[in-house]
């Protein structure tokens, strides 16, 4: 069942590669934080850890419902563009997913061996995710695509802490959701000041500072 | 008992700020707030310094000297930044720039970024180490986007997503820091207290790719080469005190993060491989910055370069790695957020009076801002490492620390690096003090609370290398014991 989960994970990143429109990213990135919750709840039910429970419930509603509908709110209200602007085309951008994923899987080799499948097999998953979202924030142009990279790289990283380390601790943990909330809303607010100001959200185009 | 007053003090004026109409008396209460926090945390030094082993409140907030050095110097450019933002903002709402409200959103912020800078050194937990550091971005995000123009929003939004991007990273290697001491049997912990007894018995392996991450995370933090890009943007973007605290002690408490797990990593894999890294990134930084600070045309932008400049030379001095050089390192530390501070309230005047950065149509300052006009001569040989000057002290200390290693060619390299951004600093700024004013400029008032800040740092600039050869010797013998060299 976990493997199920992982996998779900895996494709739905391979689907955030390729997306062209911004819903549609936005959509990907919601069910993938929904498996992650699925394999916390799992994980949670398994140790029957309270903290665990907690976690879970925050995730779900932090990621899979909150942020995900902001940003859909957003992108409405903006009136933007519903294209995220690649500068890699889907073909392409899947060949690099498909190098990430062997990259990561000699990481996560070297890092904890081949004794434990699972683990290693989780910490590929992880590193994966991680690599995904910096490619989303590099080789997409909008403010959008930027926010929703770095949500995957987090996604990526709370499947490593979850798994590999053993979670963090609960203290840090809140204080991390915390953290990601404020950050989003904070993005939302420059996305808001950029649109006003320079009446698009093409982050490329933003090159007044140089030198 | 002095820390959590030092922790105390910027939220209850954070609060004060919601309830206090008129931004002067706000401004006057803020600076005395922040005078309070220095007294205590020279006081908790020196109780610190007494004792021996850390000291540990609640398992949450855990002091040893490292950390309580970095709120030393936490809390003296604090200070001066709240005694300058009286005068600085008061002549922004006179010009109307900013209305009355903004001026008190502007002393809120500036509390709450202070506060979270305050409890990044004061931190056991690295992951609320890392909570604490990605705090310190989000607030000062907005005070680099304050005036709400397009170039500063640019710059804004550039620095959220290339420190966060960065940062993530760090987490990364905070996680697997953590993994390190699983796979070695111990029980489960985040605290640096735990983890720095027995770091010689962690997975040697583990901790090498995990810091490689902590340098990457937290190195886009303090601006090291080649990950620095967002810095010259933000800090030239940003209000005149808050430039002076980005550069001055926001980069030094990501260089407290690389320090902490540095410590934990040289007691578990030896100093040679946190040494190269350190010099390579160092060197980089130096190389980079000093390309740019010679063709550089913005004032601002070329003190944020000199910025990335003085990082380099801490990392070079940490990355020597002998008690002498990383003593160097530490002073520096110190001597560059005071240094870079004042040349930002410095220039942060000069922009106020010739409303613009360029530097080739900023002419005569002396003439038409006497005091800054002094001032910032006496800070551009003192940044420069002229001495009698702290820096100077500094800087000399991490050279012969690098010739008796035998590391001439870091040595010569360093040496030759610095004497060319001497050269361009005094082309620029020679220029722009003494040139002839621009015609229709007249003499200019300077506030009465910006005199006090730069005399108080000039103070400091100009006789803390006596002070500093007197105690040389005891910084030698912090850094031996912090590294365990």
């Amino acid at each position: 069942m976990q493997y199920l989960n992982l996998c779900s994970v895996l494709v739905l990143t391979y689907l955030m590669i390729i997306v062209k429109r911004a819903p549609a990213l936005i959509r990907n990135f919601c069910f993938q934080s929904f498996f992650l919750f699925l394999a916390t709840l799992m994980i949670a039910w398994q140790e029957r850890s309270l903290d665990l429970y907690v976690i879970a419930g925050l995730l779900f509603v932090l990621k899979v419902v909150f942020i995900p509908q902001a940003l859909h709110r957003t992108i409405r209200k903006i009136k933007a563009h519903e294209d995220i602007g690649l500068f890699i085309n889907p073909q392409l951008s899947l060949l690099w997913a498909l190098g990430f994923t062997c990259l990561s899987w000699e990481l996560s080799r070297n890092l904890v061996g081949l004794n434990d499948i699972t683990k290693t097999a989780i910490l590929a998953v992880a590193f994966f995710v991680v690599c995904a979202g910096i490619f989303l924030m590099i080789f997409r142009m909008t403010a959008l695509a930027q926010i929703v990279g770095l949500l995957v790289m987090e996604n990526g990283i709370f499947l490593l802490a979850s798994t590999v380390a053993g979670g963090m601790p609960f203290f840090v943990e809140i204080a991390i959701f915390f953290d990601v909330l404020v950050s989003v809303l904070i993005m939302g607010f420059f996305v808001y000041r950029i649109n006003k100001l320079f009446t698009h959200i093409d982050v490329n185009k933003l090159s007044r500072l140089k030198g | 008992m002095q820390i959590f007053i030092i922790l105390g003090i910027p939220f209850l004026l954070a609060g004060a700020s919601l309830l206090i109409k008129r931004p002067k008396s706000l401004g006057i209460l803020n600076s005395f707030g922040y005078l309070v926090i220095l007294l205590f945390s020279a006081s908790l030094l020196k109780e610190i310094a007494g004792g021996s082993s850390p000291r540990i409140f609640f398992n949450f907030i855990c002091l040893d000297l490292l950390s309580v050095f970095f709120i030393l110097v936490i809390a003296v450019v604090t200070f001066a930044a709240a005694l300058y933002s009286i005068g600085y903002i008061e002549k922004d709402i006179i010009q109307g720039v900013i209305s009355a409200r903004k001026a008190r959103v502007y002393y809120l912020l500036f509390n709450l970024f202070c506060c979270s800078m305050f409890f990044v050194p004061a931190l056991n937990n690295l992951g609320m180490l890392w909570v604490a550091i990605e705090m310190t971005t989000l607030v000062s995000a907005f005070l680099v986007g304050f005036y709400n123009k397009k170039e500063s929003v640019e710059a804004a939004w550039k620095y959220i997503m290339i420190c966060s991007v960065g940062i993530i990273f760090a987490l990364l290697g905070t996680i697997l820091f953590s993994y390190a001491f699983s796979v070695s049997g111990l029980a489960k912990t985040f605290n640096w207290s735990e983890m720095t007894p027995v770091a010689h018995i962690l997975d040697k392996n583990t901790l090498r790719i995990a810091f490689i991450f902590i340098l990457v995370g937290y190195g886009t933090k303090a601006g090291l080469a080649p990950m620095h890009t967002w810095l010259p943007d933000a800090h030239s973007q940003a209000v005149a005190p808050i430039s002076a605290l980005l550069s001055g002690v926001l980069l030094k408490t990501a260089i407290y993060a690389i320090l902490r797990f540095g410590i934990i990593l040289i007691r578990g894999v030896g100093f040679a491989y946190f040494a190269h890294l350190m010099l390579i990134l160092g060197i980089t930084s130096l190389i980079v910055s000093c390309g740019f600070i010679l063709v550089q045309k913005d004032l601002k932008r070329l003190l944020a370069y000199s910025s990335i400049e003085h990082i380099g030379i801490i990392a070079i001095g940490f990355g020597l790695g002998t008690p002498l050089a990383c003593a160097g390192a530490l002073l520096h530390v110190f001597n560059h957020a005071i240094t870079k501070s004042f040349m930002f309230f410095g220039a942060g005047n000069i922009v106020n009076t010739y409303k613009q950065h360029n530097m080739r149509a900023i002419r005569g300052v002396i003439q038409a801002l006497p005091f800054t006009g002094i001032m910032i001569l006496l800070g551009v040989f003192a940044l420069t490492g002229f001495p009698p000057f702290t820096i100077f002290v500094s800087e000399l200390m991490i050279t012969i620390a690098a010739f008796r290693q035998g590391a001439y060619w870091v040595a010569a390299l360093f040496l030759l690096l610095l004497a060319i951004i001497f050269g361009a600093f005094i082309h620029q700024f020679g220029k722009m003090v003494f040139g002839n004013l621009p015609k229709g400029m007249l003499r200019a008032g300077e506030p009465l609370s910006g005199k006090i800040a730069f005399l108080f740092l000039a103070l400091i600039i100009s006789f803390g290398s006596i002070a500093f050869i007197l105690i040389k010797k005891d910084f030698i013998w912090m850094a031996q014991k912090l590294f365990l060299l």
